[in-house]
């Protein structure tokens, strides 16, 4: 099976790789599984008080499209505001890295990451879920 | 086999069919007839029933492959070949069920996974499905941690132990939660199951990966 460049890309060279302080009220952790492969995958995100993404790390164990759509998330929401960045689709994502079917539900955990990863941050700092929806 | 056969319907009360063959009575279970050693259907057997096992998540494996090794012996195509299209059939049919059963019954997490269906509980992880328990996913995430900070062997080995023994008692826990009909308790002790026995994987890989380096 032929995987597009950008998505070998990815996985060879991933951006962003990496840790921030789960504790710090700045920062929203997303951990989320895809247990029917075993994978596990986190997102976590830095957010300036202005409410804009300003940083945004990843750690997946994982397949290579796990990797790769991880690490295109990472760059994406990069200087969006939560709600833009919750609203971006896992359809985005597969599109971006052209991946094969059995490969999709590797975006649907890439979008359910960075979701969670907002959710905590909201949590965290007071703000209903809805807010960010906006 | 007879004899095998014959205890198989005691245990499970699959009962008679009849042989397509010499229109006599046969086993359920039976692979041929005994009455005119014709080769029978498969038939709509669950796992368990095939191998004349009750519906337990404690399955004997060793016996079972025993059981398995000597039916697909039987079945083995260089027997069929000079009989009529309708037995190679049969045989082929016969041998690809016994597989299915023995695959699915080998495999603690197919097994339980399994199991659940027939109990009509769906378990986690379907196509596109994902899971957010933060104690399983923090579990999984420091072991795989653990395991890419482990530079050599000794590290290595240590954490297969260590995911082993994990994966045993979690096993254990399948059994009684899905042996009790506790199905919601099933249903997520089998995710673990099955984040353990993928981590216990990498481990051997990288083990591998280190030795030949």
């Amino acid at each position: 099976m032929a995987y597009s460049e950008k998505l070998l890309d990815h996985y060879e060279n991933p951006r962003n790789v990496g840790s921030f302080d789960k504790n710090e009220s700045t920062v929203g952790t997303g951990l989320v599984g895809a247990p029917a492969c075993g994978d596990v995958m986190k997102l976590q995100i830095r957010v300036s008080a202005e409410g804009i993404i300003e940083d945004a790390k990843f750690k997946t164990f994982g397949c290579g499209s796990a990797i790769a759509s991880s690490s295109l998330i990472t760059e994406w929401v990069k200087g969006k505001t939560i709600a833009e960045a919750g609203a971006i689709k896992n359809s985005q994502i597969a599109e971006e890295l052209a991946l094969p079917p059995v490969k999709i539900h590797c975006s649907i955990l890439a979008e359910d990451a960075i979701k969670a990863a907002i959710s905590d941050y909201n949590t965290k700092n007071g703000k209903a879920a809805a807010e960010a929806a906006e | 086999m007879m004899n095998a056969a014959s205890k198989n319907t005691d245990a499970t009360g699959n009962g008679n069919k009849t042989c397509w063959s010499c229109k006599g009575p046969v086993d359920a279970v039976a692979l041929f007839c005994d009455t005119c050693g014709a080769i029978q259907a498969p038939g709509q057997l669950d796992h368990f029933a095939r191998f004349g096992i009750a519906r337990d998540f404690n399955v004997d494996i060793d016996a079972i492959e025993t059981q398995y090794l000597k039916q697909q012996q039987a079945l083995h195509p260089d027997r069929f070949a000079t009989k009529s299209a309708r037995e190679k059939a049969l045989s082929q049919q016969q041998a690809a069920s016994l597989n299915d059963a023995f695959e699915t019954l080998k495999n603690p997490v197919s097994r339980a996974v399994y199991m659940l269906r027939m109990a009509g509980v769906e378990p986690e992880g379907g196509e596109g499905q994902t899971v957010n328990d933060p104690a399983l996913l923090m579990e999984a995430m420091e072991m795989r941690e653990a395991l890419d900070d482990a530079g050599d062997r000794a590290q290595i080995d240590a954490i297969i132990r260590d995911v082993r023994k994990t994966a045993r008692d979690c096993e254990n826990e399948v059994a009684t939660a899905i042996n009790g009909g506790a199905y919601d308790a099933a249903r997520k002790l089998t995710t673990r199951l099955r984040y353990l026995l993928k981590m216990a994987q990498e481990a051997r890989a990288k083990k591998a990966r280190l030795a030949a380096a």
